[in-house]
């Protein structure tokens, strides 16, 4: 194939903030499965990407959405992507208690995550890697 | 598709032959003499975003099946018979192509023919392919790529039970993992990936299995299930909603 026309990333980031409604958690995705575009991931490591974004978001959005604001930060760097993603809420921060299941999923598709309460909200942070001699 | 008295009852004759004989040449004679209703039938779901000819080819499946269901001696006339089984085969077809929800029809060609060039890609090329080497196959843009490629996901309707009914009576899914015993692999996901599991259907099970825990990736397990990359996306993304869904405590 032809040179892969993979954008030059020295710690750009772009920032998002939605709503913490699971409606628009679309639009996270899609950014992430974007800038992993842009960056050379192959479509399986989009996947990815886009899995765990899925995955953590919904840890701190719920099903049924909380009020309050969602902030995501993505750090694009050679060759691998950081999202982390901080939830502040009306009230009372949800009990983040990530289950066996999600772990294991988060664990296969990316090679760094962690979910963690920061002060009166939730965060993650994810990290994926582009596999290199693609 | 108009078959008069005297040739339906010749057919009649060779569907009860076939009955007894169960001779190939007979059935394929049975299927030849009706494709003008798989193809009619076929037609009745054009213009949905979907091919037509894929859609013959369906509907062809379909009266595959019912010829060999077809019992003559219950007194049913062949086509009373056979238009719901190929009528179920086409919606069948639509629901695993996941286009329960209207979607601009030009994002749903992009969407087919990235889905084809992404697996002729991996093949080609002995892994997976980047963005960038997908839109030049398929002839449009970055953009258009991701896009398209999120649509599996997006075009899925959200509805908790959008997978419940879709379980497929396909019994060789899990036969066709090999190596693996169907009931001990069965019994081995719901112990590995608990109980909410039992609510996906069989196909999807396998799926998280395979992924998650056989740490295959969404190309591999589409070489091993013999269906498109993006169809893999589509359901992983559609389970994982469920169980999340499912497992939330709200």
């Amino acid at each position: 194939m032809g040179g892969t026309r993979v954008i030059e990333v020295h710690g750009e980031q772009v920032r998002l903030t939605l709503p913490t409604t699971p409606q628009l958690l679309r639009v996270a995705r899609l950014t992430a499965a974007g800038l992993a575009g842009r960056l050379g991931f192959s479509f399986d490591e989009i996947e990815d990407v886009k899995i765990a974004v899925d995955e953590l978001c919904f840890a701190l959005v719920g099903a049924r959405g909380r009020p309050g604001s969602l902030s995501l930060l993505y750090t694009l760097d050679l060759g691998r992507l950081v999202i982390e993603g901080t939830a502040t809420y009306e009230g009372a921060p949800p009990e983040v208690a990530p289950t066996e299941l999600s772990s294991q999923i988060l664990a296969a598709v990316v090679d760094e995550h962690e979910l963690s309460t920061d002060g009166g909200g939730l965060r993650f942070r994810l990290l994926k890697r582009r596999t290199e001699g693609g | 598709m108009a078959l008069d008295r005297a040739d339906k009852k010749a057919l009649m004759i060779v569907f009860n032959d076939y009955a007894t004989t169960r001779d190939s040449a007979l059935r394929d004679q049975l299927i030849e003499a009706h494709i003008g209703l798989a193809e009619y039938l076929a037609r009745r779901f054009a213009n949905r975003g979907e091919p037509l000819d894929d859609l013959v080819q369906v509907a062809s499946l379909g009266l595959v099946k019912a010829v060999e269901r077809f019992d003559p001696a219950r007194g049913l006339e062949f086509t009373t018979f056979a238009t719901p089984t190929i009528v179920g085969e086409l919606k069948r077809h639509f629901r695993d192509k996941g286009w329960a929800v209207r979607v601009p029809r030009r994002v749903q060609e992009l969407h087919l023919r990235i889905t084809r060039v992404i697996d002729d890609l991996s093949n080609e090329l002995g892994r997976s392919p980047n963005v960038d080497e997908i839109a030049l196959r398929a002839g449009t843009t970055e953009d258009e790529v991701i896009e398209a490629i999120d649509a599996g996901s997006a075009y899925r309707s959200t509805s908790l039970d959008a997978g419940r009914s879709d379980d497929d009576e396909s019994p060789g899914l899990l036969g066709q993992l090999g190596d693996l015993d169907p009931e001990l692999a069965r019994s081995e996901l719901r112990t590995t990936l608990g109980p909410l599991i039992a609510a996906l259907p069989e196909r999807e099970q396998v799926m998280l299995y395979l992924r998650f825990y056989e740490g295959l990736t969404q190309s591999e397990i589409a070489k091993r299930l013999g269906i498109s990359q993006m169809h893999v996306s589509r359901l992983l993304a559609r389970s994982l909603q469920q169980l999340r869904e499912l497992g939330d405590p709200q």
